[in-house]
Order: structure tokens, then C-alpha cells, then sequence
């Protein structure tokens, strides 16, 4: 229905504009035609009324009669041209027998009707009038010629608005059906993401029109929903996969709790509970961390020397290494200028990295935490001297956020991941992980 | 003397679980079902502790605790919310709570930090600056930064002797694990890692080996306790 209206709006307004157009140009060639004829006219009625009035001069009434006769003829049904007395009658000459109405003055030029009866009062005349003696000389054209132009140009008129009315439709046809296909096919890739296949994009040329924004815009959008989908799936699956575990251990203890009748050892069963209650809402609290770091805004950052944030998480984890059997070195390249961070999710994402790393590779050697700066970026990185993670499996890795195997899913690894990655985008920067020959670097790049 | 504890908490099975469990550990409570009443209550200046919900009808919790400050009361506040992220508690200090607790709380963490916000009013009201900390045989100089035990100098580092300084200031009360992440290492989230339990076990280790007896006890299920008894 819009589409409809929109069509006949479009098709309304190119008919409007060549007919406009097309008007403008009659009008002003019929303006012009008119001028031009008019001129010529005065020229030839006033040149031929002074000869004629110095005929009369030189000869007298008879010469100048001669004179009219000759000039008149019946193939020149237009010439007006007579002599008249001082009541406006006619003398002789192809002329109406009285002159009305009588000016009774000397008329330079004029257009009018010139007196009654046929052809006369038929047609419009352009004349001049000269007194000669005690008469009058009428000299001038009917306008014949012109009123035939001016019926064709009105003919010419007609024709315009025609011509516009078709090419105004074809050319709002032409537009529409151009404006349509092109919409269709932002609306049917809309209609497609909708319809449920997020990876649909709208084709753009690089020619870069109004459509051709919209386009990219469109795709840009559809790029961020798309990986939010993905992400949302992600946390979803190894959510509900990491909970499985504490659950089924939550419940076969209080199944065994239950079973206990020794006081003092259903105490120890049920704190043992607690401790599995508080596992999973920390995941919990972690999940809610995640979700909301998408809508974090800048404000809630603080501008921090990063070398002092590394040193704290630093001295945090020294006795952790050292009780998971390893030594945790804190190694500062240079001396990076303060810049502002989330505090507290990036000390978290970092403390996430470490726990993987000690549970990884805590018994293969030495922990680094690193922190490095180069090429306009800032590095938070922890390598460990574990398994690693083979160059191919990278990847994958990354984008399953570390369900690689079983060892992985370490309760709350995969969730883990997932904040790291977040809090890495959260600060405009990205998580990748390399090889530390042998072990794994994870890393966090965050751009100055 | 019984403190009195306000509980605004419009969800009534959670006031009711408070209500019992204060009243059991020898408080007694009164409580609110909207901040409009909580407010109404707060202002009469006759309780100890507010226990706010965030989110409440009528007026919310936070904008609660904001009028009743503008109106020059300084009952310390703990907030209760399920809002948890370390945004939103940082919000809800920001706001003029004095603690803030994420739900579903254990109840062990809600009358260890009631204890210590408590405890925090009487020393402000008691005492002048202090620069000496005594826990049975345990002697802490905040001035020199120094630790003695029995008269024997224990060397501790920065972190360990703000650690030992917290735990003697609240010294014979519970100490929980979070409480310390907050107080100390000033981060409101829960790293992975048993960290706090290894940082507490290294400082037991040098406040215990080679003395007499036991002063830095675990509390199963809640924190830790300096106290010279058991």
C-alpha cells in the first residue's frame, strides 16, 4: 500500500515538473513569436503610411488613389489600407466603410478592432492613422496570421501537457521501479535476519549513494547483532555446561548428606554444600560481569598507571604460585603512562588469566605476568610453560572460549574465557593467545 | 544492650529470614515493607544499622539512604541487593551505604560485616587515634609498622602487616574472606583462586611458628578470627 503511494507520489511529481517545464518553454516561444510579428508589423504599416502620406504631398488625392489601388490586391486579404473623411467615413481603399470607433487623432500605432462587419470585426488589427489634408490615412494589417499562430501554439500547449502527462509517468515509473528495486533488496535481507538467518547481508556497491550508506550501516549492525548472537550461545552453552557439573556434585552430596547420621559429620557434609552453592553463584555474579560489560560506559573507567595494576595482581597471586608449586615473576617493559581503564574487570579478566595458567602449567615451570607496550598498544599478558595450545587449535580456542577438552572445562573456565574476551572488548581491544615456546602467552591488547 | 536493626525489605520471606536470624544473634529488629516507611523509621535516629534492599517500592533503596544522610543521620547503612556487578556495588557505596552485600548472601557474611560496621561506630564514638594494637600476646605499632609477639620482633611485609592491621582492629570478631578483598585489596569481585586463604595462611604461618599457641583461627563456613582464645 505505501509502496503504491509512493510510486503515484513520485509519478505526480515528475508529471508536474514537465509540464511545468514544458509550459515555461511554449509560454516564452509564444512571448517571443508575438514580439517579434508585432514589431515587424509597426515597422511596415508606420514606413508605408509616411510614403504614402508623402504621395498625397507630391500628387494629390488622385495619385495617392492610384498609389492604394496598387498596392492593394485580393491575394492580400490582410492589408488594411484606406483613406477616410473627418467623420470617419470611408472614401475608398480596402478598408471597413466607417472607421469605428473614430480616435478623431493622429494614431502613431495601435492594435484593435478596426469597425463592424465582416472581416473586420472578425480579427484584431495593428494600424496606424495619418491625417492627410482635410482626410484621414488608415494603414495596418489584420492580425489573420497571428491568430492562426496563436491557435497553434494553444495546439502546442495541449500537446505539452500530453507529452508531460506520458513522460512524467515513464519517468516516475522509471524512478520508482529503481527506488523499489533497490529497497527490496535492503528489505529482503531485513526480512531474511528476521526470518532467522543472521548471516544474510545487503548487497553495496562501492559507489557510495544514500542507498549504498544505508546499506553498509545496515551490515554494520547486522555484524555487532550477529556477534552478540554468537556470544550470547556461547555463554549460554558453557554456562549451562559448567553448572552441570557443581549441580550434579550439589546433589549427590545433599543426597548423601541426607544420608548421614552422625551429627557432627552432617555438619562437615553440608558446609561441603555451601562451598558448592557459592561455586556456582559465582558463576553466577561472573555470567551477570559479562552480560553487563556489552553496556559499560566510559565513565565507569579511571585513569591508572598500569604498571601499578600489574604489580597489585602481582603480589596478589606471588603466594598462589608459590603454593600451586611454581614461582609467578612480574616482568613492566618501559614505564607505560597511565590510561584509562576499568579497574576492576581488567584486575579480574587478569586474575582469570592467571588461574588458568595455574592450573594449566603450575608443575612445567615458571608463570610471567607481563606487561608490554608497543605500536600504540598496551599488552596485559600471562605465559606459562604448560601444554600450550597447538597453532591450529588457536582458533577455535578463542572462538569456543577455551573449550578445547575436558581439561579445559575446569568449572568455570569456559565463563572465564568468555569475561576475558568481553573486558578485552569492553576497553576497544581484543584476547588472542601465541606461543611461548614451549607453553601458552594470553594475552590482552588494549589500544593507548 | 540490644542494638536495634532496621530491616527495609519489601520481599516479606527474606525480612522474615533476617528478622529470625538477627533476633537469634541477639539483636532486635524492625521492619519496613517500602522506603517511604524506611525512611519514616530511619529518620527517628533510634537505630544502630539500616539493612536496606536496592530495590524497593515507592522510594529505592539507594535514594533511601541518601535522604536519610541529607537529613544529618549517620546510621551506617548496609545495603542487600541482587543487583551484583562490581559496577552497581561501587554505585551503592558511592551512594552513602557503608557496606554493600549481593543476594543470596550467607548469613555468616552478613553478621560478620553487621559486626564490623558496628564495631566501626563504637571505636569512631570511643576511642581517639589509635597507634597500638594489642590481641593477647600479639602487639601491632601502626606507627613504626611493626609486629611483636611475646616480645619477639615477626618481620611482615606491606600487604601481610594491612592484612594483620585489619584482622586486629576487628580483633575477636569474623573476618570474611570478601570483607578483606574489599577492605584491603580494595576489589569487589571474587578472583578464582582460594587467594585470600593462601595470603591468610603465609601470615598465620609467621604470627604462629614457634610461639606458644594459635591466635589466627578459621571460621568454617564464614572467614577468619584474630583472638587470642579458641
Amino acid at each position: 500500500m505505501i509502496r503504491l503511494s509512493v510510486t503515484a507520489r513520485i509519478a505526480l511529481l515528475s508529471i508536474a515538473l514537465a509540464l511545468v517545464t514544458n509550459f515555461a518553454l511554449v509560454l516564452f516561444v509564444r512571448q517571443q513569436l508575438h514580439q517579434n510579428a508585432i514589431a515587424s508589423l509597426r515597422r511596415d504599416a508606420t514606413e508605408q503610411a509616411d510614403a504614402l502620406v508623402e504621395v498625397y504631398r507630391t500628387g494629390s488625392l488622385e495619385g495617392l488613389k492610384r498609389a492604394i489601388d496598387d498596392a492593394s490586391s485580393p491575394q492580400d486579404p490582410t492589408l488594411v489600407l484606406g483613406v477616410f473623411d473627418d467623420r470617419g467615413q470611408r472614401i475608398f481603399g480596402a478598408a471597413p466603410l466607417s472607421l469605428t470607433p473614430w480616435p478623431q487623432t493622429e494614431v502613431t500605432f495601435r492594435i484593435g478592432r478596426i469597425g463592424a462587419g465582416a472581416p473586420w470585426s472578425k480579427v484584431q488589427a495593428g494600424y496606424a492613422l495619418r491625417p492627410i489634408g482635410p482626410y484621414w490615412l488608415l494603414d495596418g494589417r489584420l492580425l489573420t496570421d497571428w491568430e492562426a499562430e496563436q491557435r497553434g501554439i494553444e495546439r502546442a500547449l495541449l500537446l505539452a501537457l500530453i507529452l508531460s502527462l506520458g513522460l512524467g509517468s515513464a519517468a516516475g515509473l522509471v524512478v520508482t521501479r529503481y527506488v523499489v528495486r533497490r529497497l527490496e533488496r535492503l528489505a529482503a535481507t531485513v526480512a531474511g535476519v528476521a526470518a532467522g538467518d543472521l548471516s544474510r547481508r545487503a548487497p553495496s556497491t562501492a559507489g557510495g549513494d544514500a542507498f549504498d550508506r544505508l546499506a553498509t550501516q545496515l551490515n554494520a549492525m547486522l555484524d555487532k547483532l550477529e556477534r552478540l548472537m554468537a556470544e550470547l550461545r556461547i555463554v549460554t552453552d558453557s554456562l549451562a555446561h559448567d553448572l552441570r557439573s557443581p549441580l550434579a556434585r550439589l546433589r549427590s552430596r545433599t543426597e548423601s548428606a541426607l544420608l548421614v547420621a552422625d551429627p557432627a559429620q552432617r555438619d562437615a557434609a553440608l558446609s561441603g554444600l555451601l562451598v558448592e552453592t557459592d561455586l556456582v553463584m559465582r558463576m553466577l555474579s561472573m555470567l551477570i560481569e559479562i552480560s553487563r560489560s556489552e553496556a559499560v560506559s566510559r565513565d565507569r573507567f579511571t585513569t591508572i598507571d598500569p604498571s601499578a595494576l600489574i604489580d597489585e595482581v602481582g603480589e596478589l597471586y606471588e603466594p598462589v604460585a608459590e603454593e600451586a608449586g611454581t614461582v609467578l615473576r612480574v616482568e613492566i617493559e618501559g614505564h607505560p603512562a597511565p590510561l584509562a581503564l576499568h579497574r576492576e574487570l581488567m584486575t579480574q579478566a587478569i586474575t582469570n588469566l592467571l588461574d588458568n595458567a595455574l592450573r594449566h602449567a603450575a608443575g612445567s615451570g615458571e608463570v610471567v605476568l607481563r606487561l608490554g607496550e608497543g605500536q600504540g598498544e598496551l599488552r596485559f599478558q600471562v605465559e606459562d610453560r604448560g601444554p600450550g595450545i597447538a597453532a591450529a587449535d588457536r582458533e577455535q580456542a578463542l572462538r569456543r572460549f577455551g573449550r578445547l577438552d575436558s581439561a579445559r572445562s575446569a568449572p568455570g573456565a569456559g565463563l572465564g574465557l568468555s569475561l576475558i574476551q568481553a573486558v578485552a572488548q569492553l576497553h576497544g581491544g581484543r584476547f588472542e593467545l601465541d606461543d611461548n615456546a614451549p607453553g601458552l602467552i594470553a594475552r590482552i591488547v588494549v589500544p593507548r | 544492650m540490644t542494638r536495634k536493626i532496621l530491616i527495609v525489605e519489601d520481599d516479606a520471606a527474606t525480612a522474615g529470614y533476617l528478622a529470625k536470624g538477627l533476633i537469634e544473634a541477639g539483636y532486635s529488629t524492625e521492619t519496613a515493607r517500602d522506603g517511604r516507611d524506611g525512611l519514616f523509621l530511619a529518620s527517628e535516629g533510634i537505630f544502630d544499622l539500616i539493612i536496606a534492599d536496592r530495590m524497593l517500592p515507592g522510594i529505592d533503596g539507594l535514594a533511601m539512604i541518601g535522604a536519610v544522610r541529607a537529613a544529618g543521620i549517620r546510621t551506617p547503612a548496609l545495603i542487600l541487593s541482587a543487583l551484583a556487578t562490581v559496577d552497581d556495588r561501587v554505585d551503592g557505596l558511592k551512594a552513602g551505604a557503608d557496606d554493600y552485600l549481593c543476594k543470596p548472601f550467607s548469613f555468616a557474611e552478613l553478621s560478620a560485616r553487621i559486626e564490623a560496621l558496628l564495631r566501626r561506630e563504637d571505636r569512631v564514638a570511643a576511642e581517639k587515634q589509635v597507634t597500638r594494637l594489642t590481641v593477647g600476646d600479639l602487639e601491632v605499632d601502626l606507627l613504626a609498622r611493626t609486629v611483636t609477639r611475646g616480645g619477639r620482633a615477626i618481620p611482615l611485609g606491606a600487604r601481610e602487616f594491612n592484612l594483620l592491621e585489619y584482622l586486629a582492629r576487628h580483633a575477636g570478631q569474623v573476618v570474611t574472606r570478601t570483607m578483606m578483598l574489599e577492605k584491603i585489596w580494595n576489589y569487589h569481585f571474587d578472583p578464582g583462586s582460594n587467594v585470600v586463604d593462601v595470603h591468610i595462611g603465609r601470615l598465620r604461618r609467621k604470627l604462629e611458628e614457634g610461639f606458644s599457641g594459635p591466635i589466627l583461627h578459621t571460621v568454617r563456613g564464614a572467614g577468619y578470627r584474630l583472638s587470642p582464645e579458641a
